[in-house]
This record gives structure tokens, C-alpha cells and sequence, in this order.
């Protein structure tokens, strides 16, 4: 009985092993040890790129990428749930209305985000066509700075908050709708002290299929930031690339891990048991 | 079941379309070939070249310093030579094998970085400066220019940390190497101060900006700049006032590279004064060749930014290889800059 | 208020596209300024006679095969074995997969690819993207399956046992078959998911792996060229076709 499941968990096996917690030993060993001269790893070993995690500097790094994440979150539930209330209200084409919402997400990542710095450059879209129209006489710098992060965050993440806010207010009784009317409450009351609340879990959802992707997110910050270290995971790429400093970039890395599965622990306890 | 077996056929078909010739993985900068360099070197000794580039000194080391990247020749900047070479990551030149290399410019023949040219072989070389557009008014003239307010989210920087901490330390009028920590903290504060007006952090990729106006003032290699200038006559370079550093990038063999003789017939074919001379009008750099230079036409042989005259020269330093102290604290200093 | 809401999808709607859209229709553009100067494919010319793109594509396509058919193998059986009787440290660690982001699990397999070939003398090349691409996409398959499966009455392959079948044969004959559609869209989701991949690729590339994606960032970063709108425009339409398939199956 148990040989045949032997060999079906094999691949997962090897895949664990190989694949998954092999890199995460070698990437905390050298979390603790230090960068040689020009680059690579060697003795001591020692805490101290844990301590440089404190520095104001890294901090402010951590904080930056939380805030940005968070904000980006507030955004997607305020964008979304109006959007996902349509969809869910929707009589016919329902399953149009999610394809449409979905449909650009199912594109290259790197296309859409590279969609926005066309959009956003000085001599993008936006910029020329404010300037053609006698609007500006210079460009607007909207690229290369935190609201153009923030804005491709956003755009990138809504249907992941669409979705879940989606699931659940269909899933509501129309019934407790008309109830509240019945007793006189009004339209906004009616939004706000029932639809709200019962969409509670819809919304812990996809909370944390955004905030979650936002903490690590990396292409964005890069592209639509500017190349400075917005993110953590600019910190972290940089460090293992042009900056050498594996041992550094490891701890980094290593915070971003406990952020994350903090993030998941806090939330996961709010929201709905299928979380995915 | 007849469309699978036409699948496997088409991937077994495409795997046995691989060139049999031998073949060298070639990393260089980007822009710093002529369209026909590589072909020609291809055609006549019937190898083929992976040609690959990259924009940052930090970017090639990246690669390298693991022991095996797969590359076979790289250009490092001269003052990174000594650290690869120490670190046994290159292989030493047979001289024997390069019958061209008496045709590099005297002083290049056995530089401070590597006497006698036992790893390297000078290729171009070039000083940095400030590349501008000529709407801004005053012009920029010295390092102290690009701290100025009114460049504010129209400057950029080169994303490379010798060049920017030594041109901060100019600006505070202290040596471009300096190992000082106090002074090299002053520098990363002043560079923390400058960040508020820096757009970016950008090598070579700036060039398409400068020339589009989106950028009003760089921070440049001449050479790029000279490439910039080329595309848009609204454009200038300067060196500044208060002195600039000189770079020589060079072609090195890697130890780990298994085809040791193939890349001595590539920095061969390199040295010759036609290869040399092509490359240069093509890509408006400054060959370390002498009769290369000499076939240039007389505008690029003469042109200020990439053969400034000896006057401006004065002002210039050949950076040398830090101690590893210094070393660690800069490297230091640039990712905080980074992170600010 | 249900005026309202249609009028707020529809701007909704549009700021979802738009950006997309431009794009597409910029890559039509004669110009290679923003600025409409009539139709033109001088892009389209210039993205198929690239022959670095060319490269690039080919390695893609090469490594989203490769990785996506070892691992909706992997993951259907993982998905599989794990439905017959759970596995806490398989299924916690295929879900911590999922939840790593990108750039963590991509410098950690690219620090443990450098320190095994400091034993073992190789090189980071296609074959260690394809491991890579395979180590973040099992999770992927596993989970559509395991989704699938959910829905699949074990008392079928309970029935064909009874009649005499190995378990081997209750799997292959019976539930596999049924598993099928879902299989399927697992193996299209992981195919776009690799064909994508930026960040893992271009930190376990070698010197000859270039894909696709790493040539559109090196671009995008430079800034000014309408050639990415070309290509951009083709993978939005390749993927869409995918995505569509993909859909399709699920449904089915």
C-alpha cells in the first residue's frame, strides 16, 4: 500500500531536500558569517550583520517597505470593494466581468509594470499628453519615486484583493439586505454596519494575498523606484549582486522571512481557514 | 500520438542545432565594440564568441569572483586588477602570444597597476567628468555644480562608488583616495545631502535620458559622454575644477577560463592598429593604441573629451588599488548611500 | 446606488486596462517618440531580427518546457500522495514555498548552486534555471491538483480496487484521467509563471542563459526603446491565448 506513495512523495523529497532547505541552511549559515575584502564568504563567524539590521539606516528600509505595503493594501480594499460589490450584484455576466478583472493580471508582470514607466516617464504618455493639451509646460516628475511604487503595487495586486472580496459578498443573503431596509436604515448605513462586516473574512483574505506579495516585492520597487533601495528586496538583490555582501544580504533576507511569516501568523488567525 | 512524436522530433532537431566550433565567453562593457569586431574576429579564426555586457565594474565582479562564471575574458578597470590578480582569479599573459602588444601608447606599456603587464592588457581608457545639457546656465565647471538645488530630479550619478564618494571627497577638497574615515564619512554625508536632488544612479544607461533632455546633468565617463555629445549637439562634457580621476579598462584571461590560448588570440586580434581604430570610431572611445589612433580622422584624434589636452590632464589621477580597510568602509558607506 | 457602481467598474475597469492597452497600441507607433506618427511594424521588424531576442526567446521557451513538465509531474503525484494521507512537513513546506518571496528564494538557491560547484566545478547555466523554475513551481501544480482532487469521490478508486485493480492501476486508469483537465491548467499555470520569471532567472543565469524577460528589464531600464512594446504586446497575447486554455480546462 505505502510503496506506491513512496515513490509518488519521492520527487517532493528530493525537491525538499535539494531544492528548499538546503538553500535556507546555507543562506542562514551565512547570515552569521562575514564578507571576505572584494566579495565571497569567510570566518568569523558572528552576529554582526544581525546588529547592522538595526541601524537606523536598515530600519528605516524595514519600515519604509511595511508602510508602502500597508498602504497599498488600504488602497486595494478601498479600490476594490465597490468593484467587487458590482460583480457580485451583477445579474448576467458575472464570469465576464471576473475574467475581465483577472485577464490582466495573467499577462507578464514585467510587461505591466514596464507599462506603467511608459506611462510615467517624462517624455511618457501622461507628460506629453498633459503638455500637448496646454496643461504643463514641464514634465511632471511621476516616475522614480515612492507614489510610483505605490501606484504599481496597487496595480498590480487589486484582483488578488478583487477576488476573495468577491467570494464573499456573494456568498451574503440578500435577505439580511432587505431586512435592514425593512427596519429603515439607509443605503450608507446599510454599506457600512452590515455589508462591511459580514464581507469581514473576504477582506482579511485579501489582505494578505496583497500585503504579502507587497513585503517581498522586488520589480517594482526597481523599475518604477529608480534603482535606489526603496524595498527590502531591493536591499537584499543588491547585496547579492553589485554590493557583494552575501553575508549581510543573507540576514536581510532572513528578516524578510520572519516579517513574512509574521504577517501570515497575524493574519491568518483573521481570516477565513482557506486562506489560498 | 503521431503529434507527440512530432514534438520530440522538433526539440531533438533544435538541440542538434548546436555549433560545433570552438567558443569564447567574452564580458566587456556595453558600447565598447564596433558592429564588425566580433564577426570578423569569428569569421577568421572560425570560433564563435559569446558576447555579453555589462554597465558596472561591481556587476562583472559579481560574476567573477565565484571562481566559475563561465567567462573567459573580462575588462576590468585598471585599479581592480591587482585585487582579481591577488585573488587568483586571472590567468598570467603569455607575451609570446601577443606579438601586437608592442603597439600600446608608452605610457601604457607598464602602468603602475600592473608593471611589465604580467595580467593585463590596457584596452581604453577614459576620465570622468560632468556631461550636460547646454540649457543649464551657468554651466556646471566643477563637482561642487552637481550639489546644486535647481538640478533637483534632473541629475544623475554614476551608480559606481569609487567614482561618486571621489568625487564628493574633490568637491570637500580632500584626495579622491582617501582612506581617512573621518573624511570618508563627511563625503557619505554630503552624498546623503545630494540624494534629495539625484534622480538616479546610472552608468552608461543614462544616455538615451541625456540625450532625450529628461536629464539635464551627469555625472559621465568621457567616453559615453563622447557618445552622447555625438547624438545631440544641445550637449557638453566637462572636467571638473577641482580634479578627476583616469580609468583604464583592461582585458583579462580568467584562471578558471578553459580556452587560455583562444583568448590570447582575441587580445591579439584586439591590439591590432585597424581592429583598434574601428573600434574606437565606431564607439567614440580612446584606444591605449597608438598606431590605432593615429588612423583616426583628426576630429575624433583630437577631440578634448576623449584626448584631452595636457593642461587638463594635470588635473587628472590614475586611482590605485585601496588597502582592504579602506576598502570595506567604503563598500560600506556606498550601500548606505543606496539605502538612504 | 447600483448606477453608481457600474459607473465606478467601468472607471474601474479602464484604469485596469489601460496601461496594457497604450502599450499594444503604442507598439504601433511609426515614432520612436510618445508621440503618434502613424501606423507602423518598423517594432514588430525589429523585435523578430534581433537575434539576441531570438536567443533569449528560445532559452525561455526551452527552460518553461523543461521546468513545467518535471514539475507538474512532481507536483500531480506530490498532490496525490498527499491527498491518500497528509504529510505535515511536505505540505508546510510546499506552502512556506508559495509564501518565500521571489528574491529570498532566488539568492538562496543561487547561494547553494555556488557552493555545491565549489565541489563540483560546474557553472550556473540553463539547467540550473530550469532547477530553479522547477523548485518554485511544484508548489503551484501541487495546489491546483490538490484544489482538483478535492472535488474527486475516493469511492471510485476504492470501487476499482474492489474489483481487483493495484493501486497503481486505480491511479493510472482511474483517477488520473479525471485529473486530467486540472493537470493540465496546473502545467499552463506554471508554464507563464516560468516563461515570466525575472527575478529567480537572473540571479541563477549563467553566461548562456539568457531568457526573455531579462532582456526586456535591461531595456526597460535603459528606457527609451518601442521594441519592448513590441514584444510586450506579443507576450500579452501569447499569454492571454494560454491563460484562456488554461481556463477552459479548469472549467471542464
Amino acid at each position: 500500500m505505502t510503496r506506491l506513495r513512496f515513490w509518488f512523495l519521492l520527487p517532493a523529497r528530493l525537491w525538499f531536500i535539494v531544492l528548499f532547505f538546503a538553500p535556507l541552511a546555507i543562506i542562514c549559515a551565512y547570515s552569521l558569517l562575514t564578507r571576505g575584502v572584494y566579495g565571497g564568504v569567510e570566518r568569523p563567524w558572528t552576529f554582526e550583520n544581525y546588529r547592522r539590521m538595526i541601524d537606523p539606516l536598515y530600519g528605516a528600509i524595514l519600515l519604509r517597505s511595511i508602510l508602502l505595503s500597508a498602504l497599498a493594501t488600504a488602497i486595494c480594499v478601498v479600490l476594490a470593494f465597490p468593484l467587487a460589490l458590482f460583480i457580485s450584484r451583477a445579474t448576467r455576466r458575472k464570469s465576464l466581468y471576473l475574467h475581465l478583472v483577472i485577464l490582466p493580471f495573467w499577462t507578464s508582470f514585467l510587461v505591466r509594470t514596464y507599462a506603467w514607466m511608459f506611462l510615467l516617464r517624462d517624455t511618457g504618455l501622461v507628460n506629453t499628453a498633459l503638455i500637448g493639451l496646454g496643461f504643463l509646460r514641464q514634465p511632471l516628475p511621476l516616475l522614480y519615486n515612492d507614489g510610483a511604487v505605490l501606484l504599481g503595487l496597487v496595480y498590480g495586486f487589486l484582483p488578488f484583493m478583487v477576488l476573495p472580496l468577491y467570494a464573499t459578498l456573494e456568498r451574503m443573503d440578500p435577505a439580511l439586505l432587505e431586512a435592514a431596509a425593512d427596519l429603515g436604515a439607509r443605503p450608507w448605513a446599510v454599506f457600512f454596519r452590515v455589508i462591511v462586516p459580514l464581507a469581514k473574512p473576504g477582506i482579511w483574505a485579501g489582505v494578505a494575498l496583497v500585503f504579502i506579495p507587497c513585503l517581498g516585492a522586488y520589480l517594482t520597487p526597481d523599475l518604477l523606484g529608480g534603482g535606489k533601495s526603496v524595498m527590502i528586496g531591493n536591499l537584499v538583490q543588491n547585496q547579492f549582486t553589485n554590493a557583494r555582501d552575501w553575508p549581510f544580504g543573507s540576514a536581510v533576507s532572513l528578516t524578510l522571512m520572519l516579517l513574512t511569516l509574521a504577517a501570515l501568523g497575524a493574519l491568518y488567525r483573521r481570516g477565513p481557514k482557506e486562506l489560498l | 500520438m503521431k503529434r507527440r512524436g512530432f514534438l520530440l522530433g522538433a526539440l531533438a532537431t533544435a538541440g542538434c542545432r548546436r555549433d560545433r566550433r570552438p567558443r569564447l565567453n567574452v564580458y566587456n562593457w556595453s558600447a565598447y565594440v564596433a558592429p564588425e569586431t566580433i564577426p570578423t574576429f569569428e569569421r577568421e579564426f572560425g570560433v564563435r564568441v559569446r558576447y555579453v555586457t555589462y554597465e558596472s565594474n561591481e556587476e562583472m565582479l559579481a560574476q567573477v569572483i565565484t571562481g566559475n562564471s563561465g567567462w573567459d575574458v573580462v575588462f576590468p578597470t585598471h585599479n581592480r586588477v591587482p585585487p582579481m590578480a591577488s585573488m587568483g582569479l586571472l590567468a598570467p599573459l603569455d607575451h609570446r602570444r601577443l606579438k601586437n602588444l608592442g603597439n600600446l601608447e608608452a605610457q601604457f606599456q607598464s602602468p603602475a597597476w600592473d608593471p611589465g603587464l604580467r595580467w593585463s592588457m590596457p584596452y581604453m581608457w577614459f576620465g570622468t567628468g560632468i556631461a550636460f545639457n547646454r540649457s543649464v546656465v551657468p554651466p556646471p565647471r566643477a563637482w561642487a555644480d552637481l550639489w546644486s538645488p535647481r538640478l533637483k530630479g534632473r541629475l544623475t550619478m554614476l551608480d559606481d562608488p569609487e567614482d561618486v564618494i571621489g568625487a564628493c571627497l574633490r568637491k570637500l577638497a580632500l584626495p579622491f583616495g582617501s582612506t581617512n574615515p573621518e573624511e570618508l564619512r563627511r563625503a557619505e554625508r554630503a552624498l546623503i545631502e545630494q540624494k534629495r536632488l539625484v534622480r538616479a544612479y546610472l552608468n552608461a544607461e543614462v544616455r538615451d535620458q541625456l540625450v532625450s533632455g529628461d536629464v539635464l546633468a551627469a555625472q559621465l565617463w568621457s567616453t559615453t559622454a563622447a557618445q552622447a555629445l555625438d547624438a545631440a549637439p544641445s550637449l557638453d562634457f566637462v572636467f571638473p575644477a577641482e580634479g578627476f580621476p583616469l580609468y583604464c579598462d583592461s582585458a583579462v584571461i580568467l584562471r578558471e577560463s578553459r580556452r587560455v590560448e583562444l583568448a590570447h588570440e582575441f587580445l591579439d586580434y584586439l591590439l591590432r592598429p585597424q581592429v583598434s581604430a574601428g573600434i574606437a570610431q565606431s564607439t567614440l572611445t580612446a584606444t591605449a593604441n597608438a598606431p590605432g589612433r593615429m588612423l583616426l580622422p583628426d576630429k575624433l584624434r583630437t577631440s578634448p573629451a576623449l584626448y584631452p589636452a595636457p593642461d587638463v590632464m594635470q588635473r587628472g589621477e590614475w586611482p590605485g588599488t585601496l588597502p582592504a580597510a579602506a576598502q570595506r568602509l567604503r563598500d560600506r558607506i556606498w550601500t548606505e548611500v543606496k539605502a538612504a | 446606488m447600483k448606477r453608481g457602481l457600474a459607473i465606478y467598474a467601468a472607471l474601474a475597469y479602464v484604469f485596469l486596462h489601460l496601461p496594457l492597452a497604450t502599450l499594444v497600441i503604442f507598439s504601433f507607433n511609426a515614432s520612436r517618440f510618445t508621440l503618434w506618427e502613424g501606423f507602423s511594424l518598423r517594432w514588430y521588424q525589429a523585435v523578430f531580427t534581433d537575434a539576441d531576442m531570438a536567443d533569449a526567446a528560445w532559452n525561455s521557451v526551452i527552460i518553461a518546457i523543461v521546468s513545467t513538465v518535471i514539475s507538474t509531474v512532481a507536483g500531480t503525484l506530490t498532490a496525490y500522495a498527499l491527498w491518500k494521507r497528509g504529510s505535515r512537513l511536505i505540505s508546510g513546506s510546499l506552502y512556506l514555498s508559495l509564501v518565500t518571496p521571489e528574491i529570498v528564494t532566488g539568492i538562496s538557491l543561487l547561494a547553494f548552486f555556488q557552493w555545491a560547484f565549489r565541489w563540483l566545478g560546474w557553472h550556473l547555466g540553463l539547467y540550473t534555471v530550469v532547477l530553479a523554475h522547477i523548485s518554485f513551481s511544484i508548489a503551484y501544480v501541487a495546489i491546483v491538483v490538490a484544489a482538483r482532487l478535492q472535488t474527486f469521490d475516493p469511492a471510485l478508486e476504492e470501487a476499482a480496487m474492489d474489483l481487483g485493480a493495484t493501486e497503481w492501476r486505480a491511479f493510472w486508469r482511474v483517477t488520473l484521467p479525471a485529473l486530467t483537465p486540472g493537470i493540465v491548467a496546473a502545467g499552463l499555470l506554471a508554464l507563464t509563471i516560468s516563461f515570466d520569471d525575472y527575478v529567480i532567472t537572473s540571479l541563477v543565469a549563467g553566461v548562456d542563459s539568457t531568457t526573455l524577460p531579462m532582456v526586456i528589464y535591461a531595456l526597460a531600464r535603459r528606457g527609451a526603446n518601442p521594441s519592448i512594446n513590441a514584444i510586450s504586446a506579443l507576450i500579452v497575447v501569447i499569454f492571454g491565448a494560454i491563460i484562456l486554455i488554461s481556463e477552459r480546462l479548469r472549467e471542464a
